[in-house]
């Protein structure tokens, strides 16, 4: 893309944010430590490969995950219980879109509610549940599936995922002001910063 | 890759003071004060204690300290197994427990003399097929076709090649890894690594062989293919368990500041979920759902005895104490971070441990079990048998084996520092962090 039509361009759209350059995670740690202290909400990190200690060092809080995945799992231990009881004990019938009949199965002479048999259909349910729930609110908590990011139109950013170290701070945040946040992020030893459009 | 470590090495920090030296002495006093204790009751017929009963407590305390080593062991195999570079900085503790493997064949020595003063049948049935044969002809039909495996000789074979391989495991390991903190060799490394794979397929083995001949053929015509694995799971909830604790003391007492730090204790929290709670319950239950499913008479005895009288509360206590409620407890990360809730959970970890080999040793298969019409009619003749809790001989000799483990381990850590020095991979554990 050449200079000329980027201008122009950058002159009709928003802008979606302001990238700074990092050559190394040393940098980097360092300058999200004082993105983070100065009260940005809305920015983020880009690196190539994870970083230990990064999640601290941005202020990143833990996420509420676990918490939606324990109950997805106590929901498949108890859908597996009432299903088996259900079909296995029961000879009435239930509305469940269709009309459907328990129908009691005499095996060797075991009881018809029997807790050991239920045992590995509910431990199954226990972790269908909770691995699918987990995959799905991981994608939903980060708002994927997305086909678009005004980042991946920039030149600079492709090296996020080969050498090189990012901080973006969106357009959005209450505290970005261009001219004020641009020299923020100069201070911070990038060793570019540049506007991305949206 | 994070801000460098700067730990503080310094003896301070790495070594144990002379505190240690009481802890060491006392631990071994009451230790062997309390062993000849109970060992002394015991014999004498105190608390009603007939020969056999106080036999099975005997070998239940000495299973607790030996599980409690072999998972020290195992802890140190697996990491030079995987190569693994977190756990560097807690290996001392899990070596203390596995050096102690080095003398506790000394306590099971009484167990393998009465096969020479001709007693052995009072704890081993098949020892004595004469009177197996008197008392209880179905089980001695079964019994007699075993003897290829369940005869004296092959058996006491068998306990000296296992004493023998775990002995020479921890003398390896511990030897190696101490020689490394003067000379810093890799070299010390490699060769452990190298051994490590042998090293693990001996330890299952030798384990697996274990269980069956000391636990298992105290009811000889029972059988459980899976039993040398649910063994293992309690070898690795002790383990784990102690391992967790004397961390958590050693960071307690202040030492090891700087270089054990919650995410240490984060995995070996992990450590102990994973395999004293989840993999424990996972093999229990399978090991139940098969013999409970397939209903054969000879296999179905062992779960039934249990099921009923004060067995029974002992089975629902290790379903919800070993498994359901430990497993909700330890689920999130903070309860697994901390030192003081890592040890709680170590300790009720140990407690059902020993509530675990108890109840695999101690109860004993009524002859007429298979002979009852309903369940309802076995109730109502074993329904009031005791499960013998209450029978002090249990606590003191569990005590007095665990405090002998106690000041071996502690004499372990007081002859070396409590980190591997010179541990190529000990930076690498001081900057671990989990993501």
């Amino acid at each position: 893309m050449s200079n000329i039509s980027q201008a122009t361009s950058t002159a009709h759209r928003p802008v979606y944010g302001l990238i700074a350059e990092f050559e190394n995670t040393h940098d980097l740690m360092h300058a999200a430590e004082k993105v983070r202290d100065a009260g940005f909400i809305w920015w983020d990190c880009c690196t190539p490969f994870p970083v230990h200690g990064l999640d601290k060092a941005m202020g990143v809080k833990r996420t509420w995950l676990p918490f939606f995945v324990f109950g997805a799992g106590a929901t498949g231990t108890a859908a597996a219980f009432v299903l088996q009881t259900f079909t296995n004990s029961f000879g009435f019938s239930a509305w469940a879109l269709v009309k459907v009949t328990g129908y009691p199965y005499l095996i060797s002479g075991k009881p018809m509610m029997s807790l050991p048999a239920f045992i590995p259909v509910m431990f199954e349910l226990t972790v269908l549940f909770s691995a699918l729930s987990c995959v799905g609110l991981m994608f939903l908590f980060n708002g994927l599936p997305r086909l678009y990011h005004p980042l991946l139109q920039n030149n600079r950013f492709r090296r996020a995922t080969n050498d090189r170290f990012f901080v973006v701070i969106e357009a959005r945040d209450p505290k970005f002001l261009r001219g004020s946040t641009e020299a923020f992020l100069r201070t911070l030893g990038a060793s570019a910063v540049e506007a991305v459009e949206d | 890759m994070s801000h460098a470590p700067h730990a503080d090495l310094s003896p301070k920090n790495t070594q144990l003071g002379p505190g240690s030296l009481t802890l060491r002495n006392a631990a071994a006093g009451i230790g062997i004060v309390c062993l000849g204790a109970g060992v002394y009751l015991g014999k004498s017929g105190a608390f009603e204690t007939d020969a056999r009963t106080f036999w099975k407590i005997y070998l239940v305390s000495f299973l607790f300290g030996l599980t409690i080593c072999l998972g020290g062991l195992f802890f140190v195999i697996i990491q030079f197994l995987t190569r693994a570079g977190w756990s560097v900085a807690v290996r001392r503790p899990a070596e203390a427990l596995a050096s102690n493997l080095k003398w506790i064949w000394l306590l099971f020595v009484p167990v393998l003399w009465m096969f020479f003063n001709g007693t052995a049948g009072t704890l081993f049935p098949w020892a004595d097929l004469a009177t197996l044969e008197a008392n209880d002809p179905g089980i001695a039909h079964v019994v007699e076709k075993k003897v290829a495996f369940l005869n004296a000789n092959f058996f006491l074979l068998r306990a000296v090649v296992y004493f023998a391989a775990w002995a020479l495991l921890a003398w390896f390991f511990t030897n190696q890894s101490t020689l490394q903190d003067h000379d810093g060799a890799m070299s010390r490394t490699k060769s452990m690594q190298k051994w490590s794979g042998p090293a693990a397929i001996v330890f299952g083995l030798t384990t697996t062989f274990a269980a069956v001949d000391w636990i298992m053929s105290l009811s000889p015509a029972w059988f459980s293919t899976m039993f040398g694995v649910y063994f293992f799971t309690g070898c690795v909830t002790g383990g784990y368990a102690s391992l967790a604790l004397i961390t958590a003391r050693l960071k307690r007492w202040g030492f090891l500041h700087g270089i054990v730090t919650g995410e240490h204790l984060q995995d070996l929290g992990k450590l102990l979920f994973a395999f004293g709670m989840v993999f424990w319950a996972y093999i229990g239950f399978s090991q139940y759902m098969l013999i409970w499913y397939a209903n054969l008479p000879e296999e179905t005895g062992w779960f039934l005895t249990r099921q009923v009288g004060g067995w029974l509360p002992i089975t629902l206590m290790l379903l919800f104490g070993h498994f359901v409620v430990p497993f909700v407890g330890m689920i999130s990360r903070w309860p697994k971070r901390f030192g003081l809730s890592l040890a709680f959970a170590s300790v009720w970890m140990l407690c059902f441990h020993w509530i675990d080999l108890y109840w695999l040793v101690m109860p004993e298969i009524p002859s007429d079990i298979g002979s009852f019409a309903s369940y309802g009619d076995l109730v109502a003749k074993y329904g009031t048998q005791s499960n013998g809790l209450e029978n002090p001989l249990n606590y003191i000799l569990a005590f007095g084996v665990l405090s002998l483990v106690v000041a071996g381990s502690v004499a372990y850590l007081q002859g070396r520092s409590l980190v591997p020095m010179r541990d190529p991979r000990l930076h690498e554990s001081l900057s671990f962090e989990n993501v």
